[in-house]
């Protein structure tokens, strides 16, 4: 059994811990917010945080993250943080197909809480794990950039 | 659904030791190269033929810390864990951005690079022109191995089963008045795999070669370094005559054998490699 | 919200349901009774199937193959010449032969392992080389058209001219790379089979499960779900997989479901034909152009698909923007034993534009005289006949596009600036490039009038919302919003008023396929004609629904057989400028500034376009130089995103674009097509740039590290 906190809430399951962590919240948490667009950590669709740093969900077998606090794009919806960056993407035009967005939330959220005014090279270092097809990345690094300024004083706060 | 697998995720690491000690287990620290390798087809874990233990989370392979004037540096830190670092020296910083992206950054470890021992390991060139030790402990104890020993080919080094790299020793690393740069070639500017990388380290005293080293990645089964051709070197001043650098190529070119595959070819891996030699040779210091 | 300008833009209208991750894609979706597919495939290139031995299937599991087809085993695209799954002879790597379906992946995954097929293996063609080498043998030669003048006439002008050029160009592969792989899920009911999932022509996918399933109209029913990215790969592609699930579906008597892993996707599904194009262009001793010869083939792979039609608009772009004098086209689609190519943004002109503007860029060295002067020497004008005898009708901004760019750029100073720091830096080199094109609208010549015949609807409810009833999918590039503001805007209702629910064919006319940039400009024009129909009857708090059809607008009657006519009823066009800095050492290229005008009539939504530009461009400038896949022994070798290469956010420079207005009669407000033109220009002008850098030339995209570093190399070796 492996225990660990999902959106705030403690979870438990009995998976193997092969499993990757991945399609345990897709297929067991039906959380359908983290994408797979590669399964080889090469696209970052399926982007979430694991006690606060955003990694590659395909990448985890579940067994190595017993205990920890673990948010999807659903965990996050409700925050002030996510809101910014929702109105952000939408008025710099960042979203396309959409397919490689809840990634690109989650890196955009984790950069900022690291780095609240991020320089334009340090937005694309921090987004250079989620490859998106559609946009040629420009309008949403426009889009962080936005969030960065309306968000003031928003991204260290817990 | 998924098959019955063994996993073991120790709170201390002398348990974890001695379980290695009684069976043979396939390690994970972050797992970003083992998930891949042992990676299923879509919706089905990856495949271990062995036990799992989890070693990522464990703080005693955390730490990094100096005595003397050698670093240590352990073996589950991460990428980034290693970036926010005040103790690690530039140049390996510079090599470390220049992996994947930070998602994988946050996972990734260094024992992770070494261990997976893939020609194209990004820590690796630096790794061999500071003449890092690899610290093996199991229930026998340590012992420390010359990393150019360690490394014996892609995915072959010498760790026997019961052992856990638990630290990598840079020695004198924090020694002043050295020249150290890292090149790596990939086919983009970030999640890209090595198809050439150089590093050069070079210690001058008033114009003249006290100490150098070369180690190139990606264009042969393991990291190319020599001794011998280093050593002629050693003694010489700055800057180098034309024909002194042309030696040292001519000899390189001799013992770099790099292969065909869907990365790039050989021959762009043998010239670019001698072109990075050529050009840290010429720099005027 | 009403609309004051059509061009100000909007909130998307599928913008919430794709930031917050919520909206689903087909890979998102389960549904009782479901169960998977995956597809056992062909291992070798070309050879017959001899014997077929499968496992002992676990209750619950079972194959599907060519025996469970109700009706011809084949694809209904174009040819009949695309097993649903091979039988009999298999023609490439990775060729569906059957289908194993049960609950559980990993059982599956097992049992796939344990099917024996084996093959008398037959000699294969692996490259386009060898296909042009036996061009003449049955089989081969696919398609092939020819048109231009006469080769008499060539043949004196040649004789009388300066000097003969002759250049050989090639092409490389382009994967699309969608962000979501591909995948089809077929919803079994009694009387009925509904497939549903990521796709861009839904009636193509109808019309490929009518004749697979032998059944009448109202059996199927095809339903587009979100799609994670499409650009030409999810046109004809996803039928084969529609009737994969569909058959499997009616065989097993289940919901059944197929979604592509990354590699599998990389390594079975079409991509960019690979090409080679042949110049022969005469000189007078000014370097003046007399006549020019095109040879172009196409690397179709193993089926032909829609490889024909991607002639057509290769050999169509061949002269590129330019009014060449005697000029001269041959093009031939090929078969390889290789993965089938297929759509792909620009359809065939991305290659054309490749060589034509590389091939002008050699010639204006011959003249002397800077390439971007020279290319304006040609540059075709309002009233100027196209290639094909039709005519560019409509104004041409092309010179005030350029000129915009010359200043913004500042071209000339920027060109000197380069020089002395090239002559300064031995490591790094710096050049800059242009490149003209322009992209033909809607489908080639007669299309829409003999094949698509679109129809669209509009559907007002009681409480006067009006929905869109068209076949087109939203892959990102934002109809959604963009049809709905034409309606909205034309209605003079709020655009909130405005719905386009995801189109399902049980609900919505065939408005065509959503390709060839043809979805604003003819569907978008039917919408507006049909808004201002329904403006005209407009009862409120009454039901009603408005119908309109296409009307073609006669001009020069295009001939497929001559190639004459007019081939496109209108043209957008675009200029680019790009700065890259080449590292000597390593043949990195860097990309510093990218510059960019387009007219595309008129905007329908500032950001939209926006959108369209940098994403085109994105992909246009990384098939120059970045992305990189090959085959070997039928094999595609980059199986992975990073093996591949397309780019990264760090790969990417910001774009400082423009777009002009030109507002065309037949678009809505004047509104043309934009969603391939932006591709077109971006490997062209990076290729210029870099033999700007390098004071070198090359006859071949892409132009990788690998490449450069040949090319210093060679001539290192010349130079002595
Ligand atoms: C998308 C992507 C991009 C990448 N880009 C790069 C790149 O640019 N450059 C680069 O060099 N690498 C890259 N990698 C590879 C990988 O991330 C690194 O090699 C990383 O350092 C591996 O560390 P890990 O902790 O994840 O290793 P794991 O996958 O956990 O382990 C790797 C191997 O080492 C063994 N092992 C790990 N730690 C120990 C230990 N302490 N003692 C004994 N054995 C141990 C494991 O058993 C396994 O065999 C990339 C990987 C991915 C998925
Ligand atoms: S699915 Fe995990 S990085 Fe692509
Ligand atoms: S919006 Fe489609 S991949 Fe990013």
């Amino acid at each position: 059994m492996i225990t660990f906190t999902l959106n705030g809430r403690v979870v438990e399951t009995d998976a193997p811990a092969t499993v990757r962590l991945l399609d345990l919240i897709r297929d067991d948490f039906e959380l359908i917010g983290t994408k797979e667009g590669c399964g080889e950590g090469e696209c970052g669709a399926c982007s979430v945080f694991v006690n606060n740093l955003v990694q590659n969900s395909c990448l985890i077998p579940i067994g190595s993250i017993a205990g920890a606090n673990i948010q999807t794009i659903e965990g996050i919806i409700e925050t002030e943080q996510f809101k910014i960056l929702d109105e952000s993407y939408s008025v710099a035009g960042g979203v396309q197909c959409g397919y490689c967005i809840p990634g690109m939330i989650m890196a955009s959220a984790a950069l900022l809480s690291k780095n609240p005014h991020p320089s334009e090279t340090e937005i694309r270092e921090g987004i250079s794990g989620n490859l998106c097809r559609c946009t040629g990345y420009n309008m949403i690094v426009d889009a962080i950039n936005l969030a960065a300024q309306k968000g003031d004083g928003i991204w260290q706060k817990k | 659904m998924a098959e019955k697998v063994t996993a073991y995720r120790f709170d201390r690491i002398d348990e974890t030791l001695s379980q290695l000690n009684r069976e043979d287990c396939a390690i994970i620290a972050g797992g970003t190269d083992v998930m891949v390798l042992h990676k299923s087809r879509r919706g089905v874990p990856p495949k271990f033929s062995k036990p799992i233990v989890f070693i990522d989370h464990l703080s005693e392979l955390k730490q990094v810390y100096q005595t003397d004037k050698d670093l240590h540096i352990g073996a589950c830190c991460t990428y980034t864990e290693l970036l926010e670092h005040p103790l690690i020296p530039t140049p390996i910083k510079s090599a470390i951005k220049t992996i994947a992206a930070p998602a994988i950054r946050n996972r990734g470890t260094v024992g992770g690079n070494i261990c997976n021992a893939s020609p194209a390991g990004d820590m690796l060139p630096l790794l061999y022109v500071y003449n890092a030790k690899v610290l093996l402990r199991s229930v026998n104890g340590d012992r420390f191995v010359a990393i150019s020993d360690f490394i014996q080919g892609p995915r072959r080094i010498q760790r026997l089963h019961n052992e856990i790299v638990t630290e990598i020793i840079l020695p004198s690393v924090l020694e002043e008045g050295t020249h150290v740069i890292f090149e790596k070639v990939g086919n983009r500017n970030a999640d890209a795999i090595a198809k050439v990388s150089f590093a050069g380290f070079m210690r001058i005293n008033k114009e003249r070669i006290e100490d150098i080293r070369f180690a190139f990645g990606a264009v042969g089964p393991t990291m190319i370094r020599s001794r011998e051709i280093e050593k002629k070197l050693v003694g010489k001043t700055l800057p180098l005559a034309d024909a002194e650098i042309d030696t040292i190529v001519a000899e390189f070119d001799k013992i770099i054998r790099p292969i065909d595959d869907q990365r790039s070819t050989a021959v762009y891996r043998k010239t670019v490699a001698l072109n990075l030699l050529r050009y840290f040779l010429s720099l005027k210091q | 919200m009403k609309l004051n300008d059509i061009s100000t833009s909007v909130p998307k209208k599928d913008h919430k349901g794709k930031v917050s991750g919520q909206l689903p894609y087909i890979s998102d979706v389960k549904v009782e009774n479901m169960v998977y597919g995956v597809l056992y495939r062909s291992p070798i290139a070309y050879g017959k199937i001899s014997t077929i031995q499968l496992p002992n299937l676990p209750a619950g599991y079972e194959v599907v193959g060519s025996e469970q087809i109700p009706g011809p085993n084949y694809v209904k695209i174009i040819k009949e010449d695309q097993p649903i799954f091979a039988s009999e002879w298999v023609n490439y790597i990775g060729e569906p032969i059957l289908m194993l379906v049960g609950k559980e992946l990993n059982t599956l995954y097992r049992l796939l392992n344990e099917v024996k097929i084996e093959f008398e293996e037959h000699q294969a063609i692996y490259t386009l080389e060898d296909a042009i080498y036996r061009k003449s043998e049955s089989g081969v030669t696919m398609a092939s058209y020819e048109f231009g003048e006469s080769l008499e006439i060539i043949s004196a002008i040649e004789h009388g001219a300066h000097q003969i050029i002759e250049e050989e160009y090639d092409t490389g592969y382009q994967e699309h790379v969608y962000l979501e792989p591909q995948g089809m899920l077929a919803l079994y009911k009694d009387d009925e089979i509904i497939v549903q999932g990521s796709m861009q022509c839904l009636y193509y996918i109808k019309n490929a499960l009518l004749s697979a399933l032998a059944c009448g109209e109202d059996e199927v029913r095809v339903i587009q779900s979100a799609t994670g990215g499409g650009f030409g790969g999810k046109e004809e592609y996803p039928s084969m997989m529609a009737c994969h699930v569909a058959v499997a579906a009616r065989a097993v008597k289940k919901s059944v479901m197929l979604v592509y892993d990354r590699s599998e996707d990389m390594v079975v599904t079409t991509k960019r034909h690979p090409a080679k194009i042949n110049y022969r262009t005469s000189l007078d001793k000014d370097g003046n152009i007399l006549s020019m010869c095109v040879d172009l083939f196409l690397d179709a792979g193993a089926n032909e698909g829609l490889s024909s039609v991607v002639l057509q608009r290769a050999l169509l772009n061949s002269a590129g923007v330019y009014k060449i004098p005697h000029f001269h086209a041959k093009g031939f689609v090929l078969k390889t034993n290789t993965v089938p190519n297929g759509a792909f943004r620009g359809f065939g002109a991305p290659q054309s534009f490749a060589g034509i503007e590389s091939h002008i860029g050699h010639l204006s060295k011959q003249a002397k005289i800077d390439p971007l002067e020279y290319k304006r020497k040609y540059l075709v004008k309002q009233g100027d006949p196209t290639i094909t005898k039709g005519n560019f009708r409509d104004p041409v901004l092309m010179e005030e596009m350029i000129e915009d760019l010359l200043y913004s750029s500042d071209y000339k100073k920027k060109k000197e600036d380069f020089q002395r720091f090239n002559q300064q830096n031995q490591r790094y080199k710096k050049g800059m490039g242009t490149s003209l094109f322009l992209h033909g609208c809607g489908f080639t010549g007669s299309g829409e009038r003999d094949h698509i015949k679109a129809t669209v609807k509009l559907v007002k409810t009681k409480n006067d919302h009006v929905s869109l009833k068209i076949s087109n999918s939203d892959m990102g590039q934002g109809i959604l919003t963009t049809l709905c503001k034409i309606v909205a805007k034309e209605l003079d209702i709020s655009y909130e008023q405005v719905f386009y629910p995801d189109p399902d064919t049980k609900e919505v006319p065939d408005s065509g396929p959503t390709v060839a940039s043809r979805t604003t400009m003819i569907v978008g024009k039917l919408l507006e004609r049909a808004a201002r129909k329904l403006k005209t009857q407009w009862l409120s708090g009454v039901e009603q629904e408005v119908e309109e059809h296409y009307i073609h607008r006669e001009m020069i009657p295009w001939n497929e057989k001559t190639f004459t006519g007019d081939a496109y009823p209108a043209y957008s066009w675009g200029v680019n400028f790009v700065e890259v800095e080449v590292d000597t050492l390593t043949g990195n290229v860097r990309l510093e500034k990218v510059y960019a005008n387009y007219e595309v009539g008129k905007v329908i939504d500032e950001r939209i376009m926006k959108g369209q530009i940098d994403g085109g461009l994105a992909q246009g400038l990384a098939y120059g130089y970045l992305e990189k896949m090959t085959s070997k022994q039928g094999k595609i070798q980059q199986k992975s995103i990073s093996d591949y290469g397309p780019p990264t956010s760090l790969d990417v420079v910001p774009i400082d674009s423009k777009v002009f207005d030109n507002p065309y009669t037949d678009g809505p407000y004047g509104a043309k097509g934009a969603g391939e033109l932006t591709l077109i220009g971006g490997a062209p002008a990076v290729q210029s740039a870099i033999e700007n850098a390098l004071q070198t030339s090359f006859q071949q995209i892409p132009i990788t590290p690998e490449v450069i570093i040949n090319s210093l190399w060679t001539k290192e070796g010349e130079e002595g």
